[in-house]
């Protein structure tokens, strides 16, 4: 499917997989790019708003809009190549075929991405038929959750956990601004890229088109700011802040060892780590909080 | 392969699904570090012990952040956040021992893929080559639903909107160098 690639990142298919340390070179520019990650003021869930953002009509990669090096990418642009990388995901592993487990998933991971600073994005949750423990975002408001890890779950404020942190990377943009970067470095026409990359081939073709993206770690830093941010946003929409710290021990306890994280394990800190950064980040702050839900009696059991 | 696996592999998430928020009666679980036992699970209960960090705990049940434990003879609530699961059950089980070398494989970042011998996967292979599925994409699509439905089945569990702002960077950073020794 070469014809289907944008030519900035034709190079990408060549390159080794491996999971990090390409991306551990670009820290650096990654830093200046975050200056426009700050936090929004919380929006109200509960008032009503503009209209979602239409998906637009796109198929394949034929037409995807360039990305701009740095700076806003148009929402419109943004999911565009979300809809792509969704639909390559899906090329590798179509959704479990159980549209109540399907609409159920899309109903809560709604509901937690409202109190997002990015509430009316097309969001658009699956639970994917692949007995992988793993979750993926794609930008634009795709997000994605392994039949395999959906299974591990016992309420659905562990859910809201698990689609908090994957809404995270949405709204802080952590795959766009790679691809953004990707991007610049594939046109090896910016200086500032030249540098930072010190030469290295490695950089060339950091990330392919589609679902390559999601073979591919982000940086360690952003992967412990979507637990932080996963957990608050779960808190906020009135679920149990210790739904993504309990998969997370799952994950830990039951997985280690199993093919089915090999992924996941490439592509993010080790669940230890991660639960000792949000130990460390939630300390004795949800104390205060009350009234919180876990519904286990409302997780859907995935038909079949 | 698929269909062979997937009853096995249901009737164990089957069982798995049907444990209450409790964790499993046997579970085992290391303190983290040093913290206290308390009568019930709130930060201002009445300590009942203290717990010793590398101390191999019984986990009893969960309520929100909070393990009720065992450690020794003594019983009681801990932060949830302190106690690693697991621990305990790893070191003593020969089954697990593939299973440590291919988690540390997978931490370190250095190794290949694991292979993927018997369970289907989503490799990074398979992302790779995968093929874009239009229809795939759009009954994805048709699945998705409006803000008024997602806030009408909040309510219908009741779940209530707090405001809660974003956590700071905590004190170790938001990412660089593990912490060492777990």
């Amino acid at each position: 499917m070469r014809r289907l690639m944008l030519v900035a990142f034709a190079a990408a298919l060549a390159a080794p997989v491996q999971a990090q340390s390409p991306l551990d070179s670009l820290r650096g520019l990654k830093d200046q790019l975050k200056q426009d990650s700050k936090p929004a003021p919380q929006p109200s869930a509960a008032a009503p708003q503009a209209k979602p953002e239409a998906a637009p009509k796109t198929g394949p990669a034929a037409d995807l809009p360039p990305l701009p090096a740095f700076g806003d990418v148009p929402v419109q642009d943004e999911v565009k190549h979300g809809r792509h990388i969704a639909g390559s995901l899906l090329g590798a592993a179509p959704l479990v075929d159980d549209p109540a487990l399907q609409q159920y998933v899309n109903r809560v991971g709604r509901w937690v991405a409202l109190h997002s600073e990015r509430p009316d994005l097309p969001w658009t949750f699956g639970v994917i038929d692949s007995a992988d423990i793993n979750a993926f975002a794609a930008p634009g408001g795709y997000i994605f959750v392994t039949r395999g890890l959906y299974a591990m779950l016992r309420d659905e404020a562990e859910l809201a956990g698990v689609l908090g942190h994957e809404i995270a990377h949405v709204t802080r943009k952590h795959h766009l601004k790679v691809m953004q970067q990707s991007q610049m470095i594939g046109a090896g026409s910016d200086l500032l890229a030249r540098r930072l990359a010190k030469g290295d081939d490695r950089v060339r073709g950091l990330i392919g088109t589609g679902a390559e993206i999601m073979a591919r770690g982000l940086d360690k830093d952003a992967e412990f700011e979507a637990d932080r941010d996963g957990v608050v946003l779960a808190t906020r929409a009135g679920y149990d802040s210790y739904g993504l710290p309990s998969v997370l021990q799952e994950i830990g306890r039951v997985a280690a060892g199993s093919d089915s994280v090999s992924l996941l394990f490439q592509t993010h800190p080790h669940p230890d780590d991660r639960l000792a950064r949000l130990g460390e980040a939630m300390g004795a702050r949800f104390d205060g909080v009350s009234g919180a839900r876990n519904l286990p009696e409302r997780l859907r059991r995935a038909q079949k | 392969m698929k269909e062979g696996c997937i009853p096995t592999l249901r009737a164990l998430l089957a069982a798995l699904l049907l444990l209450p928020v409790a964790a499993a009666a046997q579970d085992t679980g290391v303190a983290l570090k040093d913290d206290t036992l308390r009568a019930e699970p709130f930060a201002d209960a009445k300590s009942v012990g203290s717990l010793k960090k590398g101390a191999s705990v019984t986990i009893l049940k969960r309520a929100s952040g909070w393990y009720q434990i065992k450690a020794g003879s003594t019983q009681g609530w801990v932060r949830m956040l302190s106690v690693r699961r697991g621990e305990a059950a790893q070191a003593g089980a020969g089954a697990q021992a593939g299973g440590v070398a291919a988690l540390a494989t997978g931490r370190a970042g250095t190794g290949q893929i694991v292979s993927t011998t018997g369970v289907r996967g989503l490799s990074a292979e398979e992302l790779k080559a995968a093929k874009f599925d239009a229809a795939q994409l759009r009954k994805a699509e048709s699945h998705a639903v409006s803000r008024a439905d997602a806030q009408a089945y909040a309510r219908q569990g009741g779940l209530k909107s707090v405001r809660f702002d974003y956590l700071p960077v905590p004190p170790s950073g938001g990412g660089g160098q593990a912490p060492k020794g777990r």
